[in-house]
């Protein structure tokens, strides 16, 4: 082979080696906790990092190493760990780096775990965040502090939608020596790879569309292994020998892959935040088909949009697709193939119709997911995002009456059919 | 580490244990375009058995001060430098693709400074096709392209390696790409112009091994055939389900045979 594997390809056959013993063409669940060494000097040398295999599932499993390697290469990076959850990822990715007294300057419009991490839990360890408007560069320039060792943003905000300009984004970065880590979500691989735009890491909850079955809980942190941890002495957990490991140097010996070593040799192994081997096979059927279903999900998703602007009570739609859309241009750039299938809208006699609506839909699942195979709403005000303050909801995007419709891969005239019903309990709310 | 050779700062990974010229040293020696990270599988295996090992980065690669040197003939004079700069009278040379050419040049001119030589997927010489030439001159990401697709067997290209999690071809890239872009294009001019290949093989003297991979785009079996005829009663070892990339794709049965090899012909305590 000289060509280079294409993205369906990968999608089905990226990261597994076909089971020597039996010949499981499928990825086999390896359900143990552990692992038999052959003598003691491969233990030690597992054990010591010099040499790769597994010892625990805590810290690795041969299930859940297949969707790493898979996602590592979909995404383009040089390494990927999964986790228990994409919050979990979140956790591992940021801690992994900063410590006590430093700071992060994230996007204001990001998923409200994400800005709860960054404004209730993580000060309690001394790290503080500052928030910009995603559609302000200047904003997240102004915000960088002498101790600021990340910049933190979702490419397709949730739920506002807006769009990050990754590569000024980048820029900004490279200029001061600081990682950008992209929770690239919303996108999947097959819309958008943030690498390929400057992103050094990234995160997803492969709970979403790639899982896309709702069947199984799963993070992932994939390292970009291209930022130069070595060019400042701003990431000592990087660059500097680490005790736990007599005395690793992870930046001279793991290079492009260090972040993702580091967060395997301290966060899986102290924290211990793992993916089941069952649910990492789970994600693995998922991803099997990512493309097929992201063209369906966008596809439905342009119908629906259509559908709704041109309903009577509706009164607004956003999708960074729509030209009215302040993202629609990065949208152009950045997702050619389509910006999400995450919409929002507002239903005319607001917060009240809202529930009307969601309540006489059917077919659509009232829920807290998005990413689903099958199409979900939900009112963030009073659920995703209801743990953060009136500021913070207005800087995310997210308005009383708005419904948050993530657009499933149902028969589209079916979806409309149950949506003709939530707008009509919702008509009788609001009167007229 | 870091330390000065002929005023230049280069850098070698000690394999996490410090650099200690009493102990036995082995030398790595990396290929075209890539750097010390290629042996993270094998540095700290040895360094932590009582080796010194230096897994060196060449001038002008990622952390190794500019710019990179010109011809194979420099640079086995400059891994002499390295030694000197170390007060290191004697080392084992374990040397990938370019880096074995490097290696045949350094025995052959210091026979009594070599205790055993691990060339692995290599031949006399390394022609290199015009067109990668002039990519690596003017299209780097082309030529970077050209380079892991060739390199990498089946295994690479499917993103798996031996380390969970980690994709070996994905790290190719990021290591090629972050290098500076004058390294890739010197590294192949200086391969493709190396004539002193079978001279520099029949004058090696100590214990030589030569490991050879089924599946090896960049060094065939035609030319590895060569080193092996030219080269003193050497050890021959095959990888039939490898590609150019030994090392990093058959980690454990690599590491094997160095181990034995370098164990039996110089041995540390």
């Amino acid at each position: 082979m000289s060509k280079f594997l294409n993205f369906d390809t990968l999608s089905l056959h990226a990261g597994q080696t076909i089971d020597p013993v039996f010949g499981a063409r499928a990825a086999p669940i390896y359900q143990t906790t552990s692992y038999v060494f052959p003598d003691t000097d491969t233990a030690s040398s597992i054990f010591n990092l010099e040499r790769g295999g597994h010892a625990y599932t805590r810290i690795t499993n041969p299930t859940v190493g297949v969707l790493e390697q898979r996602i590592a290469a979909l995404e383009g990076g040089s390494a990927a760990v999964c986790t228990s959850s994409g919050m979990a990822a979140t956790f591992c990715a940021i801690t992994a780096i900063l410590s006590q007294g430093d700071h992060i300057v994230a996007s204001s419009q990001m998923y409200g775990g994400n800005i709860s991490l960054m404004k209730n839990t993580l000060p309690r360890f001394g790290i503080t965040a500052s928030f910009f408007d995603p559609t302000d560069i200047d904003a997240c320039k102004a915000a960088i502090q002498d101790n600021t060792k990340l910049i933190y943003g979702e490419l397709i905000g949730n739920p506002g939608l807006d769009i990050l300009d990754l590569e000024a984004i980048a820029d900004i970065g490279a200029e001061h020596n600081i990682p950008f880590m992209v929770d690239a979500t919303f996108n999947t691989p097959y819309l958008c790879r943030p690498f390929e735009h400057g992103a050094n890491i990234t995160i997803h909850s492969v709970t979403k569309w790639m899982g896309g079955h709702g069947m199984a809980i799963g993070g992932v942190v994939v390292d970009g292994g291209n930022f130069d941890w070595g060019a400042t002495d701003k990431y000592p957990t990087i660059t500097v020998p680490y005790a736990p490991f007599q005395g690793i140097n992870l930046w001279e010996e793991f290079g492009p892959s260090a972040f993702a070593t580091r967060i395997r040799a301290e966060a899986m192994r102290d924290i211990g935040p793992s993916m089941a081997p069952m649910n990492a096979f789970l994600l693995l059927q998922g991803l099997e088909t990512l493309s097929l279903r992201m063209d369906k999900h966008i596809s439905n998703t342009l119908q629906l949009i259509e559908y709704l602007e041109n309903h009577e009570q509706v009164t607004w739609v956003s999708h960074p697709s729509m030209s009215s859309h302040s993202s629609h241009e990065l949208a152009q750039k950045y997702l050619p193939k389509g910006a999400g299938s995450i919409v929002g809208f507002g239903v005319k006699g607001g917060r009240d119709a809202g529930r009307a609506f969601i309540e006489a839909c059917d077919l659509a699942s009232h829920l807290a997911n998005v990413g689903d195979a099958k199409t979900l709403i939900i009112h963030p005000a009073t659920t995703t995002h209801s743990r953060i303050d009136a500021d913070a909801l207005v800087a995310a995007g997210i308005t009383e009456d708005m419904i948050r419709l993530s657009v499933g891969l149902e028969d589209v005239q079916d979806i409309m059919a149950d949506f003709d019903n939530g707008f009509r309990a919702a008509k009788r709310v609001a009167g007229g | 580490m870091y330390f000065e050779v002929n005023d230049k700062q280069v850098f070698a990974t000690t394999g996490g244990k410090p650099f200690d010229n009493s102990k036995p040293v082995i030398v790595f020696l990396h290929g075209s375009g890539l750097d010390q990270t290629f042996w993270g599988l094998h540095t700290r295996f040895f360094a932590f058995r009582g080796y010194s090992v230096l897994a060196l980065a060449n001038p002008g690669h990622t952390h190794s001060e500019g710019p990179p040197l010109e011809s194979i003939e420099d640079l086995g004079e400059w891994v002499n430098d390295v030694l000197v700069a170390l007060d290191v009278d004697d080392a084992s040379i374990v040397a990938h693709s370019q880096g074995c050419l490097i290696a045949l040049e350094f025995a052959s001119r210091y026979p009594d400074k070599i205790k055993s030589l691990s060339l692995i997927t290599s031949g006399l010489a390394t022609p290199v096709n015009d067109f990668l030439l002039k990519a690596a001159e003017s299209d780097p990401t082309t030529a970077v392209n050209m380079m892991v697709g060739w390199g990498f067997g089946s295994a690479g290209h499917l993103h798996q390696g031996p380390i969970p999690g980690n994709s070996m071809a994905g790290g190719g890239f990021k290591v090629m790409f972050g290098n500076s872009p004058t390294a890739l294009a010197t590294d192949l001019h200086a391969c493709n112009n190396y004539q002193n290949g079978k001279t520099a093989a029949a004058a090696v003297q100590c214990p030589v091994q030569v490991l050879i991979a089924g599946k090896d785009k960049m060094a065939p079996a035609k030319a590895t055939a060569q080193l092996v005829e030219h080269l003193n009663n050497p050890q021959v070892i095959r990888f039939p389900e490898s590609g150019h990339m030994v090392p990093l794709e058959v980690p454990n049965q690599c590491r094997l045979v160095l181990r034995d090899f370098i164990f039996a012909n110089h041995p540390a305590g």
